[in-house]
């Protein structure tokens, strides 16, 4: 009856104890507080040094970098309708960060957030057909209801397994998204299958009242959900006896057993809750943008998620600065590329400006610490460290 | 202690903000004289051949013309979109106008009308190409939504009475002309076909291949395996490999990728590829491919578009308007098989006989074309059976 180990990340650093003795190393540590200012800032400045270092790409590429960084301002920022473009696309980043970030701010992985999407997408699809009698607005509210649950329903059999018999959630999110995927190739070419499309392959398309409204220019109620769940989250996890007993278990879960807190129960709830979310986020995304599900419908947002999350540093607040962020990047790269700017050179250039605000993250919220080799007291204290271990698992 | 930290980073990260900055200022300067502007859509350098001048008052030149591409894959797949982007660049040699592509844009609603209204907004495109199948719902609703835009889907059936047409091409007919170059070349008369989806576009293509198959080597079998991919070669070629081993000794394929080629070529057995002609990939493998050639009807489009002259519809072209062709022999085909390949050729081409033409049985026996009929489209279009000689399920 041993608890399951918790965070696998801490298997990595004992097997590193071996060269620790031999070897002068270098250990990210986590500050204990960063002025949100100071944070902003950070930001700020790995973006800038992202987007000059990605000049010369554009550059050597044979891109003029102003005239492809000004089309990805004005299509993303510049005015309403392009703010609405970003916020469209900030919404599911929005959920499917939470969703993650809440697994991840007691240590754990759903890494498979895109597979719960689509699955939430299929349960609000499934509902809609059985259910399209109902009245618009009850319909859509038990649809994205449905959605958690298909969500939920996913990370069932992970959450378990994790629970009780510390199977790496890690591997099982993962693989279960390529099977929700195929589950929904199979409905398009089998069992919901729209017989009015002369035998060609697609889902019969939702009723028209399906469909969330629209708030301002491209984008849909969906981003009030997005924001309400995110306050709601923030209040819990930071405001609540809850949240904390999460935060304690996933940050010293010696302690929390110690101070009676079912580790088991956590993980499920936390997974569960993550699972939930990703699913709602699908459904939003189903009833927000689309005529019908399909296996694109979630284009890579459960996966985003994770950057989302990772970026946020597991905190909701972050979750919703890096959102919209990563929201008009994608914006921006997509306008760019009918600019003439290949769709390699724009995803490159996407990731790097992930990348330098994800390393100015770090470097800002981590201290390089070399550590002596000898067993000096502060060896063991930062390879225990889940936050540093944490860190370089990004 | 801790803020000193924080301003020590603070320094670092802004000096080397300034450095760099100093830096991008040169590159920025050096990209302004030297570097070309972003365009892969730079008009062709050619001058469009002489047509016939519009009279029309409202006509305008070909010249004047945006037309945007938008591909679900790469263009590098050397498969289907590869062979839309050389049919983009025909059709801007041919015609003048400018011509603009993005890839690798999914099946995705909300994807797919932003790229457009990009192109509509940003680059005033006046002709929007979609070529997946995935794209008909949003390109429905931006036809309504733009109504001076004309919007041409590839492989869809919706179409509007004003700007909103679907073009496909009868590639069954090189299919079965494909199918009786792989009926000769087989020496275990058991052929492999790695098919895409189970719709009726692959399947239609599955049972002209086996008809024309069996036309060189009646007791010829095509084993079918679906891999549910368009382009995924570690899929596709695993799935030839199942076959081979199987005791396959032809593969033919659906996807946009040349895995299964490598595949067929490793395993020293031979392959019909599909969509461009694909021989330098495996080249001892390559018999022939069925392949598109879609500019002419690229350019087409965009002169009626200039002229005022367009008109929605839904256009299926076969093998007499060239949309459609068989890739050339390779050379060890003999040559008794090449002429009766030529001849059936010859007869699809002058409309004298079509592929579906009875009598047909299905797997299990039971006709379903008589003798002397030829198939409707309606009926080839929503085909979900599969013809004598194929192994396999049709509805997996």
């Amino acid at each position: 009856m041993t608890e399951p180990t918790h965070a696998p990340l801490h298997t990595v650093a004992r097997g590193r104890a071996r060269w620790h003795r031999v070897l002068v190393r270098p250990v990210l540590q986590r500050r204990a507080r960063v002025a949100p200012a100071a944070q902003a800032i950070a930001f700020v400045i790995g973006i800038v040094l992202a987007l000059i270092a990605g000049a010369l790409l554009l550059w050597g590429s044979g891109n003029d970098p102003v005239t492809v960084y000004q089309r990805m301002a004005e299509s993303s920022l510049g005015g309403f309708d392009a703010l609405s473009r970003t916020l469209l696309r900030a919404t599911p980043l929005a959920i499917a960060g939470l969703a993650v970030a809440v697994a991840g701010s007691m240590g754990l992985w759903n890494i498979g957030a895109e597979g719960q999407m689509m699955a939430g997408a299929t349960a609000a699809a499934g509902f809609a057909m059985v259910a399209g009698d109902l009245p618009g607005p009850v319909l859509i509210v038990l649809m994205l209801v449905a959605g958690a649950v298909g969500g939920v329903v996913l990370v069932l059999g992970p959450a378990l397994a994790r629970a009780y018999l510390g199977v790496s959630e890690i591997i099982t999110t993962l693989m279960l998204v390529e099977v929700a995927i195929r589950i929904v190739e199979w409905l398009k070419v089998g069992p919901w299958k729209d017989p009015e499309s002369f035998g060609f392959a697609q889902i019969s398309p939702l009723p028209d009242k399906a469909s969330l409204p629209g708030l301002f220019g491209q984008v849909h109620i969906g981003v009030l959900f997005a924001v309400a769940l995110l306050l709601a989250f923030w209040l819990a996890v930071s405001r609540t006896a809850w949240g904390y007993e999460l935060r304690m278990a996933g940050s010293s879960p010696a302690t929390a057993r110690y101070a009676g807190i079912s580790l088991q129960r956590k993980v499920l709830t936390a997974l569960l809750l993550s699972g939930g979310l990703a699913g709602l986020a699908g459904a939003i995304e189903l009833s927000g943008t689309a005529t019908r599900l399909e296996p694109g419908l979630s284009s890579g947002y459960g996966f985003a998620g994770i950057i989302v999350a990772a970026l946020a540093l597991m905190r909701p607040s972050g979750v919703a600065v890096v959102a919209v962020v990563f929201g008009a990047v994608l914006r921006g790269g997509q306008s760019i590329q009918t600019l003439g700017v290949t769709s390699s050179i724009a995803t490159i250039l996407q990731a790097m400006i992930l990348i330098g605000a994800l390393v100015a993250a770090v470097l800002l919220n981590y201290r390089v610490r070399w550590v002596r080799p000898v067993g000096s007291g502060a060896d063991g204290d930062a390879a225990e460290n889940p936050a540093s271990a944490g860190a370089s698992g990004v | 202690m801790r803020s000193r930290t924080l301003i020590r980073l603070a320094i670092a990260l802004a000096s080397i903000a300034l450095v760099s900055a100093a830096c991008g200022t040169d590159d920025d300067e050096a990209a302004d004289t030297s570097a070309a502007p972003a365009t892969t859509a730079a008009p062709a350098t050619t001058a469009p051949p002489a047509d016939e001048p519009e009279p029309e008052p409202e006509g305008m030149s070909a010249e004047d013309i945006t037309a945007a591409f938008i591909l679900v894959g790469p263009v590098g797949d050397a498969g289907w979109n590869w062979a839309h982007d050389q049919g983009r660049l025909f059709a801007e040699q041919e015609t003048g106008a400018t011509t603009l592509v993005v890839e690798s844009i999914p099946e995705n609603a909300e994807a797919f009308k932003e790229v457009a209204i990009d192109f509509i907004e940003n680059e005033g495109a006046d002709i929007i190409f979609g070529t997946s199948f995935g794209y008909m719902d949003p390109m429905e609703e931006l036809a309504a939504e733009y109504p001076d835009v004309v919007f041409e889907h590839a492989s869809g059936f919706k179409m509007n009475d004003s700007n909103f047409g679907n073009f496909f091409g009868r590639i069954y007919q090189p299919r079965y002309l494909s199918g009786m170059a792989a009926g000769a070349m087989t020496q275990s008369g058991q052929i492999g076909y790695v098919a895409a989806f189970p719709i009726p576009e692959v399947i239609r293509g599955i049972n002209a291949f086996t008809l024309g198959a069996r036309e060189t080597n009646p007791g010829a079998e095509v084993h079918v395996n679906w891999t549910f991919t368009w382009f995924d070669p570690a899929v596709e070629g695993d799935t030839a490999s199942a076959l081979l081993e199987a005791g396959a000794d032809v593969i033919a394929m659906h996807q946009d990728s040349t895995a299964a080629g490598v595949a067929a070529q490793d395993a020293g057995a031979r392959w019909v590829a599909y969509n461009s002609d694909m021989r330098n990939f495996a080249p001892e493998a390559f018999i022939t491919a069925p392949v598109w050639h879609w500019g002419p009807r690229y350019a087409r489009t965009i002169e009626a578009v200039a002229a005022g002259t367009y008109a929605p519809g839904a256009y299926w072209g076969g093998m007499d308007d060239g949309i459609v062709q068989l890739a050339e022999l390779s050379a060890d085909v003999p040559g008794e098989v090449a002429d009766r390949i030529s001849e059936a050729a010859e007869l699809i081409r002058t409309g004298a006989w079509d592929v579906f033409t009875g009598p047909i049985n299905d797997q299990d026996g039971a006709e379903r074309v008589a003798a002397g009929e030829t198939m409707e489209d309606g009926p080839m279009l929503g085909m979900d059976w599969f013809v004598e000689g194929v192994v396999g399920d049709a509805s997996p």
